[in-house]
């Protein structure tokens, strides 16, 4: 029979507090499961240890697909009507790169959002479960995974860490 | 600005979406009538032609052009100031950030229809989009018309993009407070945002790399418009300088609406606090300087003409500034680089009044830039046999009026249905504050 794991939250009022209660969770035993706020925070990524985003690779991709694109099509299309109008020749290198510049910032663009999505996991319907609505507004929070017997431990903890805890509605988050 | 709290930013950004009230709707409701009405004289030149438009030779593009350009460059503010000044942390953009980007979608999308309306024939359409033909003929990628279309939809795309996804921490505020069939439309919107640090993690660095990319774009986008012109060998219109001059007067003419529908908005929805005095001040001392830029064109342009001695250059510009279109010309100069500098002056900028008037006039100034360079070229261009004149007929004005009905139909309904003032921004903008108090 697996153990039943429930999900604490506290919320504090400004980074640096979650920025500390993050660091703090992590030398326990209990797993931080997320952390929400209402603005990025340089304080907690670092607590986290969170790598850099990896979206700037799919931008680079759709740059490098939209460039090849954009050129390839405006000499694809002009080499289809070999037509020579004025002396002048069919391909126009140069001017292409004009379509070329264009597409490489629409697929960079569309490679940047696909990247997004996919990165963090968007849409995300399901994390609203649970979620603590107050951390769009003004509370940074941090979640912890706990078992439901270790449950008044890390409500002491947390508080002790300066955090508001909510207590989760029985069957809200526990799993 | 440091003295607001993210509650209370919250709360001024959402009491901006309380139902309401008559007057409000009134407005809507007249708008949609310019709406309707511009529709209904575009409907009426698609039944009797194109030629109820007032374009003929020699000047074949009149006012759907000129309001074409208008509309791109009114679209030029919101990228500069949600990608330009985002990259170089300038922190008063942060207030008017959202604003600045909504009005360069909708502002888009009102200069798009302007192609579709001069096509006449509004079905052949199909005939720009990179499809063969049944002669396997596909557009003309060495022609500059095909930049514009490439470019702007590339602009129209990458600003729908940035700005949705600028939206997306708001949304989840937004949903968060509400409740009913609003929460459920807020919950579909904001895409399940939860503000996690994975969400944060990747959005930051994507609206980083968004801003990175609309930079070059939004600097290419006007220079290909301004190719339109300068790659056609018409005097007036063939000449280097076209680019910059077309991008700084973009800017010009995108910072002066800023303020225009700034000014109203931070009175009607009591914002003043987040939308203050020196962001407003910061606007207009950018716009000082991009009306330098432009008194500088106006000068390098008829210098050039002079110092050239090309007979043909000298007589466009002569014309241009004591010919048939000589008022729409001096309108121009003064509205565009004359009357911008009353704001080297601080209490020109400092007094609401005053930044309105002066936003309006530069609004004005610049339509009329566009009513030069399109109609005073081409109606005195090489041979004399073929000058001509040209006056907007009552379908042009009619399709005016409804594209600018449109743009603040839009708006309007914008500013009382989604987040008008970036929240995100706002708390970020107040975090650093405090973090250097």
């Amino acid at each position: 029979m697996s153990e039943m794991r429930t999900n604490i939250t506290a919320l504090f009022e400004n980074e640096n507090q979650a920025a500390e209660a993050v660091r703090a969770v992590r030398g326990t035993q209990w797993p931080i499961k997320d952390v929400h706020g209402p603005i990025p925070s340089e304080a907690i990524s670092e607590a986290l240890e969170v790598k850099k985003s990896g979206v700037g690779w799919f931008t680079l991709a759709g740059g490098i697909i939209g460039f090849f694109t954009g050129y390839l099509l405006a000499v694809f299309t002009a080499a289809r009507w070999g037509l020579i109008v004025g002396g002048k020749p069919v391909l126009a290198y140069i001017p292409f790169f004009i379509v070329g510049f264009e597409f490489t910032i629409l697929f960079s663009v569309l490679g940047n959002v696909v990247g997004l999505i996919l990165l963090a996991r968007l849409p995300a319907y399901r994390d609203l479960q649970g979620y603590p609505p107050e951390c769009s507004g003004s509370y940074f929070g941090v979640v912890v995974d706990c078992g439901a017997d270790e449950q008044d431990a890390v409500h002491r903890f947390l508080t002790g860490l300066g955090g508001r805890v909510t207590v989760p509605a029985p069957g809200e988050n526990g799993s | 600005m440091s003295r607001l709290s993210f509650a209370e930013i919250d709360n001024t950004v959402a009491g901006t979406l309380e139902p309401a009230g008559r007057l409000y709707w009134t407005v809507v409701a007249l708008l949609f009538g310019g709406v309707a009405f511009g529709a209904a004289c575009w409907v009426y030149q698609i039944f009797v032609g194109i030629g109820a438009g007032g374009q003929n030779n020699p000047v074949n593009w009149g006012t759907y052009l000129i309001n074409f350009v208008f509309w791109v460059g009114i679209a030029h503010s919101g990228t500069l100031i949600s990608a330009i000044l985002h990259l170089v942390r300038a922190g008063w953009r942060n207030p008017i950030a959202r604003a600045a980007e909504t009005m360069t979608v909708f502002a888009v999308c009102t200069a798009g229809l302007f192609p579709f309306i001069h096509l006449g024939r509004v079905w052949m359409v199909y005939y720009m989009l990179p499809v063969p033909n049944q002669r396997t003929l596909w557009p003309n990628f060495q022609s500059p018309l095909i930049f514009d279309l490439v470019a702007i939809s590339t602009y129209l795309t990458v600003s729908v993009l940035f700005w949705y996804t600028g939206l997306l921490p708001d949304l989840a505020v937004i949903r968060d407070r509400a409740s009913g069939v609003r929460k459920k439309v807020f919950r579909a919107l904001s895409l399940g945002w939860t503000g996690r640090y994975e969400h944060w993690r990747h959005y930051t660095r994507g609206y980083l790399l968004f801003a990175a990319l609309a930079t070059p774009l939004v600097i290419s986008v006007h220079s290909v418009v301004s190719w339109d012109f300068a790659l056609g060998i018409m005097p007036g219109w063939h000449t280097t300088i076209f680019a910059p001059y077309f991008v700084a007067g973009a800017i010009h003419s995108g910072l002066a609406m800023v303020l225009t529908l700034m000014i109203p908005l931070r009175k009607i929805f009591g914002t003043e606090k987040i939308i203050t005095m020196h962001v407003l001040e910061s606007v207009a001392k950018t716009i000082v300087f991009t009306g330098l830029i432009m008194g500088f064109s106006y000068g390098t342009e008829a210098f050039i003409a002079w110092y050239s001695q090309n007979s043909v250059e000298m007589a466009v510009f002569t014309y241009r500034a004591f010919g048939d279109f000589a008022l729409s010309y001096w309108v121009m100069i003064v509205c565009n680089s004359l009357v911008p500098l009353l704001f080297f002056l601080k209490r020109f900028r400092t007094r609401i009044g005053w930044l309105f008037a002066i936003s309006i006039l530069i609004n004005i100034g610049m339509w009329y830039e566009r009513f030069v360079i399109i109609i005073s070229s081409p109606s005195h261009g090489f041979l004399p046999h073929n000058w001509g004149h040209y006056m907007p007929t009552f379908i042009e004005y009619g399709i005016m009026l409804g594209s600018f009905s449109l743009f603040f139909f839009l708006f309007f309904l914008f500013v009382k249905h989604l987040p008008s003032i970036s929240m995100t921004e706002m708390k970020e903008l107040v975090h650093q504050e405090s973090a250097h108090e």
